[in-house]
């Protein structure tokens, strides 16, 4: 061993380096950019061909493209509520659990990590949104993608209205990988316990409600309104967001 | 006209009082510590003694359960400028899915404005990282010396290694130490590395602190710390007698013979009254203090033939 590190000259006193921002986090998040950006796309093209072998099916069966029984079979297409929130919420996920420990190893605080993560779930939701709608702007020019297939044109996705579909895919998307956050963040913060008894408090609450309104189910059904989803989805939003500000905030490296 | 002394820097780190519990468990009791900046702090002590937990505690990714931690003067758990300072890669390092080298060294430099792309090249042509594997399939080896990039390149005012030779072959663990002092020659930072190859490491170290049981049991300079023991060693009724009143660190026998580490400065009159009884004295080596404090001897050192018994004598 010959090296020796006994001559080097004395330091001054160091001034420290400006904090890593919110910014450099959302930087971090998006790293892998073909698992960000492309990946939901080719979610969304692989729906679109599972759909069109299922219309295959239903076309050998009889039934014929631009008629109304096809028209309105399509369009209770549920292949993009099936599709995507499992990526949505493995990224929600993993945007904390594992990507918690390497900001922080990088000098990130837990603020600038914290609110990095939520804008990068923010941007993700709003980059879906923007896809859908130019899908939808491509299947509404294309007379349903030249054969009759309905991909975003669906009763899920607003039935075809653009505002619609843009609010139920950032708002879903969000909601999706703000849940899969919070529980990773209960998971950095407790560990093993922590989405047990998340988990386990998010079904006490959910059964609570059903027990109290069972007896009005008819009446809620009926005055049901779609903008209870999207408040709904606005209360998970906020719920998780606030979860994850507080359970990251005292949070140790694991 | 008065003459007034310009205030002493602040160290680097400062450590008052610190515990840290997890559960019934105490990982730290009681921690005390300096340490000035510039300089190269080996962490020793063996598994167990509260290292990992100490150098978490600095950089940030933990806070005490009592007492308090300073870094450059600020708390480094809430103070974000301090947090950024630090840089301090876990031996368990975690990275999320699918992250590879390439992902890594992107967003490194957005983190550490002192970041060091050649630095980090070299480095990792040096140690030959593969960039298409996923960095959760390297090998131990590979994952250390991603932790030696990160922590190397980032030049960050306090970079902490924790055992960072984990896997690496002698080869790569020579050209960590070359990097090591070539970088801090260049741009001297405070650093703190936990180690157990303290023979490898002494000739890095400006000083060392030693940690058993979550306590600190030595902290010094590397000189002092050499000067601060002796060995003796011969016959065991004459180390017997050379040794009785002394405070002995570690003892060992094997037969007739007896070596024992004892605390004290090796002066000339110890060593002529060894030889009068037909022992030998001799400095004890960092390696030897630090085993001597219940460190665990380096990877091939061959372990004492003979027991280690608690022998110690209050001077």
């Amino acid at each position: 061993m010959t090296a020796s590190t006994h001559d080097l000259a004395p330091t001054t006193t160091h001034r420290l380096p400006s904090a890593p921002t919110a910014v450099d986090v959302v930087h971090l998040q998006t790293a892998k950019r073909f698992m960000t950006f492309a990946v939901p796309l080719l979610t969304l093209a692989v729906v679109l061909a599972l759909s069109g072998v299922i219309a295959g099916v239903f076309y050998q069966l009889g039934s014929r493209p631009g008629t109304a029984e096809w028209v309105e079979n399509s369009r209770n297409n549920p292949g993009v509520l099936w599709a995507l929130p499992g990526f949505l919420g493995y990224y929600g996920v993993q945007s904390v659990a594992t990507t918690f420990p390497l900001a922080l190893t990088l000098g990130a605080s837990r603020r600038a990590f914290t609110a990095g993560t939520l804008l990068f779930h923010g941007l993700l939701a709003a980059y879906i949104a923007l896809a859908g709608l130019v899908l939808l702007g491509v299947e509404e020019l294309t007379g349903q993608w030249f054969v009759g297939l309905y991909l975003m044109d669906v009763v899920l996705l607003g039935g075809g209205d653009p505002l619609r579909l843009v609010a139920v895919l950032f708002l879903g998307s969000l909601a999706v990988m703000s849940a899969g956050a919070a529980f990773a963040a209960a998971w950095v913060r407790f560990g093993a316990r922590g989405p047990a008894v998340l988990a386990l408090g998010t079904a006490l609450v959910l059964a609570a409600a059903a027990l109290l309104l069972a007896g009005q189910a008819s009446a809620v059904a009926g005055a049901f309104q779609l903008w209870w989803l999207a408040a709904a989805a606005v209360v998970v939003i906020a719920l998780s967001c606030a979860a994850e500000q507080l359970l990251l905030r005292r949070a140790s490296v694991r | 006209m008065t003459c007034q002394t310009p205030p002493a820097a602040p160290p680097a780190v400062r450590l008052r009082g610190v515990g840290r519990r997890f559960r019934r468990t105490a990982a730290l009791s009681d921690v005390t510590l300096d340490l000035p900046e510039g300089v190269v702090c080996g962490l020793l002590g063996r598994n167990g003694a509260g290292k990992t937990t100490l150098m978490s505690l600095l950089a940030g990714h933990d806070r005490p359960s009592s007492g308090s931690v300073e870094v450059f003067g600020a708390d480094p758990f809430t103070h974000a400028p301090t947090t950024s300072a630090v840089s301090f890669v876990r031996d368990d390092q975690r990275y999320p899915d699918d992250f590879r080298l390439s992902h890594v060294l992107s967003v490194a430099p957005r983190f550490h404005p002192a970041w060091s792309a050649e630095r980090a090249a070299e480095l990792v042509d040096a140690f030959r990282l593969p960039s298409r594997a996923d960095v959760k399939k390297y090998s131990r080896g590979q994952l250390s010396a991603l932790g030696i990039v990160l922590g190397l390149a980032s030049r960050a005012p306090l970079t902490v290694f924790d055992e960072p030779y984990l896997g690496l072959d002698a080869g790569a663990r020579q050209v960590f130490y070359r990097q090591l002092v070539t970088d801090l020659a260049e741009h001297p930072r405070t650093v703190v590395v936990s180690t157990h190859l303290v023979d490898e490491m002494e000739a890095l170290l400006d000083r060392v602190v030693v940690l058993e049981g979550g306590r600190v049991v030595r902290d010094s300079t590397v000189d002092e710390a050499r000067a601060a023991a002796y060995t003796v060693s011969g016959p065991s009724a004459a180390v017997d007698a050379l040794t009785a009143g002394l405070r002995v660190l570690a003892s060992h026998r094997l037969g007739e013979l007896r070596s024992a580490t004892v605390e004290g400065e090796l002066t000339d009159a110890v060593d002529a009254a060894a030889r009068r009884a037909g022992a030998q004295t001799g400095p004890a080596s960092l390696q030897e203090l630090v085993l001597a404090h219940g460190a665990e001897p380096e990877v091939g050192t061959p372990a004492p033939p003979a027991v280690r018994a608690s022998e110690g004598v209050p001077a």
